[in-house]
């Protein structure tokens, strides 16, 4: 092509860029105009409260999810028989009062005159139906607290008996959160499961108003609940499973209130303008489990030596940016049955590489600490820690769906010799923590005690509380001694928010926004 | 029937058939990953449930039978066009599915729209100014466009129009300006892929002879160009554009992350990380469907625009 060609090109460019003007100059405008209609949706004057979190409910049905982001949710839209208030506190609510009756039976004695969102009246029968029909096998329920309830009787109109087939003394702290939920028998007879759990009626502070899968889900005030209507009028949960996009959604005034951030990502939030990050003490416990029929750990000395190494205070400075509390053994504080006579280990180095010499370590050892990848910080952290002592620790991190697989799995050392776990008990009793991986029966039991095992019969099979407490002591001191896992911390409840919103969480860290304020600027 | 028609459904007959084959191994091969990748039960119960409520759970949900029986139950229920039920949301996977198809649908074929707008001037522009500074202008673009992940781009342009500007949303779904930045990002890696490719196949036609003829019967070059040269080396940007197809759905799964996309990008990751195994299995084929579908889409093309290009080759 020559120099001829060129004069008609330039005519074509010049007349196409004028035809991309024409596109883009409308585009720019109607962008304009539709900005305009989402600020005003913002700042409409009904007291609206925007809450994020990363995961969304699996089901609106109460009886058939077992996870906190569903629980988040469905707490506004459900009541249950007892609650925490937010001193954490177990206080009333569709129950009055509670007491055992033996040592099999807990006796409730239920509000008068509440009612579902749909007029549906809550008497016995509808203690009954809920609870029986989340022990039905068919719903499939995977809420495991009630498991020793088998049925409950009613005594009359308001009153209840939960029969057990061996004793529960924390039946009334199970019935806080997922367990205690209360369904309308008669709508659920009437439109069946599917279509409750596509619009749910409940007889909580706030009522469903429509749900857009993995967008949004959005709750009204209900005016007419037992404990008056809550302060906010409007509801609205968003998943934002990305920390960036969530931090994005609350500066363009797309959400209120972010919750569910690990320290690492509220780190991030900090400093912006008109973003406030709060936070709250936690209930959720993170330990090294230890295998005590390892070679090397079976050496109670071993096991409180790696306690001395592990320096909690600096790893919850240095890694968590504060936003922890140590904690002593395997009893949060907050729980039922902590003692607050026993101290954390004192994190004493030499100690620690005076026990590794007496049990023939004096050049430490090598072993694997696992731990799910979402966890990858405190894991490479705890490591250093430990190679201060000469315990070289090399870290294997897992895909979090393998990891909870393997902690679950027949095979007790599938995690390896030393792994990374955390457990929220959210009943807030010392039962909570301890169940699962202590007496040696329990799925993820890695010590072989006769006097654990002992103490974990006294408080689990007791009804009476200074039995129990005293049980709880001698197991905290036990725990400390025989050091069958390395004692760690509870992680806070972070929230970032604008500084409108006014809200605390109890250590449950549950979203119950009941109490919630917006307050105008 | 003439010898011609006759053949021309027996062509079609076999791509049909070559098409289910490949979904009946994607069926398989799906089925048996998802099952070597983990146990749902582990996620679908606390860590606290006992063994005895996992068996439980387990027999409820049909996973304690053997390998064989769930694959054959699998396979039934694929002939109903049954994908069974997710184990996490409680609800038949084609009606998860179909809760979601349709906003990755939106996003991709927004994409798809916003990418040839721009390549094929884009493309057009820069082969006829081959080697001069608005080719190499164009082509710096392209290799920038082709070389920024996702995430990145649309981290920028939250930051940009949500976060400093605040003219466009930054999560969220609902109206057009929602769709404006997921759309534009998704389709900055097309916009380069296309552009480049249509222009060094307009490189090739624009040296052929017959565009010399037609320049020669006195036709600018805009006009040769357009009415001559786009539509032959249109050929391998519609193969490009059908497979990109396949890219912007993977390229969806990142972006509908970073802009909370309610699609099955999203709905992909939460399945795999729940260990969901029939709605892996359901998102899946559904992918694997997809590809078949417009790969035998860009077949029919070609013939449509090439006569050289027959059904029966």
């Amino acid at each position: 092509m020559g120099a001829s060609a060129s004069p008609p090109d330039r005519r074509i460019t010049r007349r196409s860029a004028l035809r991309l003007a024409g596109v883009a100059i409308p585009a720019v405008a109607l962008s304009g105009l539709m900005s305009g209609c989402g600020t005003d949706q913002a700042s409409t004057s009904r007291r609206s409260l925007r809450v994020s979190q990363p995961g969304e409910p699996r089901t609106l049905d109460p009886q058939k999810q077992g996870d906190m982001p569903s629980m988040n949710v469905l707490i506004n839209i459900f009541d249950t028989l007892t609650g925490r208030d937010p001193d954490n506190q177990l206080v009333p609510r569709l129950a009055l009062d509670w007491a055992p009756v033996d040592e099999l039976t807990w006796r409730f004695r239920l509000r008068k005159g509440v009612r579902f969102h749909n007029g549906e009246p809550f008497d016995a029968e509808t203690v009954k139906f809920s609870i029986e029909r989340l022990l039905d096998p068919e719903t499939a329920s995977p809420i495991v607290e009630l498991r020793y309830v088998t049925s409950v009787t009613v005594i009359d109109e308001y009153t209840v008996d939960i029969n057990t087939d061996q004793p529960d003394p924390i039946i009334p702290e199970k019935l806080s959160l997922f367990g205690g939920v209360m369904v309308p028998p008669a709508h659920l007879q009437e439109v069946g499961d599917a279509a409750f759990a596509e619009h749910p009626v409940g007889c909580g502070p706030f009522r469903f108003v429509r749900y857009q899968r993995a967008v949004e889900l959005e709750l009204e005030a209900n005016p007419d609940h037992w404990n008056g209507p809550p302060a906010i009028e409007s509801l609205t949960f968003k998943p934002i499973p990305n920390p960036a996009s969530a931090l994005a959604a609350l500066q363009s005034d797309e959400v209120d209130l972010i919750t569910g951030l690990v320290p690492d990502a509220a780190l991030q939030l900090r400093g912006y303008q008109g973003i406030e990050t709060s936070s709250f003490p936690g209930i959720r416990t993170s330990y090294l489990s230890l295998d005590t029929e390892d070679p090397v750990l079976s050496d109670r000395r071993v096991r409180q030596a790696l306690n001395h190494a592990v320096d909690v205070p600096r790893l919850i400075d240095a890694v968590l940016d504060g936003k922890a509390r140590e904690v002593p053994t395997m009893i949060p504080r907050e729980s039922f049955g902590f003692d607050e006579t026993i101290e954390p280990y004192s994190r004493d180095l030499d100690r620690a590489r005076e026990l590794l010499a007496e049990a023939g370590y004096p050049d430490g050892f090598r072993t694997t600490l696992t731990a799910s990848n979402a966890d990858a910080f405190v894991a490479e952290a705890i490591s250093g820690l430990l190679a201060r002592v000469g315990v070289e620790a090399r870290v294997d991190l897992l895909d979090p769906a393998v990891y909870s697989e393997r902690l679950t799995s027949e095979n007790r050392r599938a995690l390896g010799p030393i792994y990374l776990a955390a457990s929220t008990g959210w009943t807030l009793d010392g039962a909570s923590l301890v169940q699962s991986n202590v007496r040696r029966d329990r799925r993820q039991s890695r010590w072989t005690s006769d006097e654990a095992d002992a103490l974990i019969d006294r408080e689990e099979l007791s009804v009476d509380p200074d039995e129990r407490l005293q049980a709880f002591a001698e197991l905290q001191r036990l725990l400390k001694e025989e050091a069958p896992f390395v004692f760690l911390y509870q992680i806070d409840n972070i929230l970032v928010h604008t500084p409108r919103v006014h809200w605390q969480p109890n250590v449950t860290g549950a979203l119950v926004m009941e109490h919630a304020e917006v307050h105008d600027e | 029937m003439s010898e011609r028609s006759r053949a021309m459904v027996r062509s079609a007959a076999s791509k049909v058939l070559s098409a289910l084959v490949v979904m009946f191994l994607a069926a398989t091969v799906t089925f048996l990953l998802v099952r070597i990748s983990g146990d749902p039960l582990s996620m679908l119960l606390p860590p606290d449930a006992t063994a005895e409520q996992a068996d439980e759970l387990a027999a409820t949900l049909g996973l304690d039978q053997p390998l064989v029986v769930q694959y054959a139950d699998y396979l039934s229920g694929l002939i109903r066009f049954d994908l069974g039920d997710s184990l996490f949301y409680n609800q038949p996977v084609s009606q998860v599915i179909a809760d979601r198809l349709p906003a990755t649908a939106l996003l991709a074929v927004s994409a798809l729209f916003i990418a040839l707008v721009i390549a094929v001037p884009a493309g057009i522009a820069a082969a006829m100014r081959r080697g001069r500074a608005r080719d190499k202008g164009i082509m710096t673009l392209i290799l920038l466009g082709q070389s920024t992940p996702a995430f990145w781009v649309g981290i920028v342009l939250i930051l940009i129009f949500a976060v400093r500007l605040q003219v466009l949303p930054a999560s969220g779904h609902g109206t057009l300006s929602h769709l404006i930045l997921p759309a534009v990002t998704l389709a900055v890696y097309s916009v380069a892929v296309i552009a480049r490719l249509l222009r060094s196949s307009l490189l090739d036609v624009l040296s052929s002879d017959y565009m010399r003829t037609a320049t020669a019967k006195g036709f600018g070059p805009t006009h040769a160009v357009v009415s001559h040269g786009l539509r032959n080396a249109s050929l391998p940007v519609i193969t490009v554009v059908g497979l990109e197809t396949g890219t912007l759905l993977g390229g969806a799964i990142l972006t509908e992350q970073v802009f909370t996309w309610p699609g099955l990008g999203r709905l992909t990751i939460e399945a795999i990380s729940n260990r969901d195994l029939p709605l892996v299995q359901g998102t899946v084929l559904l992918f694997a469907a997809i590809f078949v579908v417009i790969n035998l889409i860009v077949d029919v093309t070609y013939s449509a625009i090439d006569p050289r290009v027959r059904l029966e080759k």
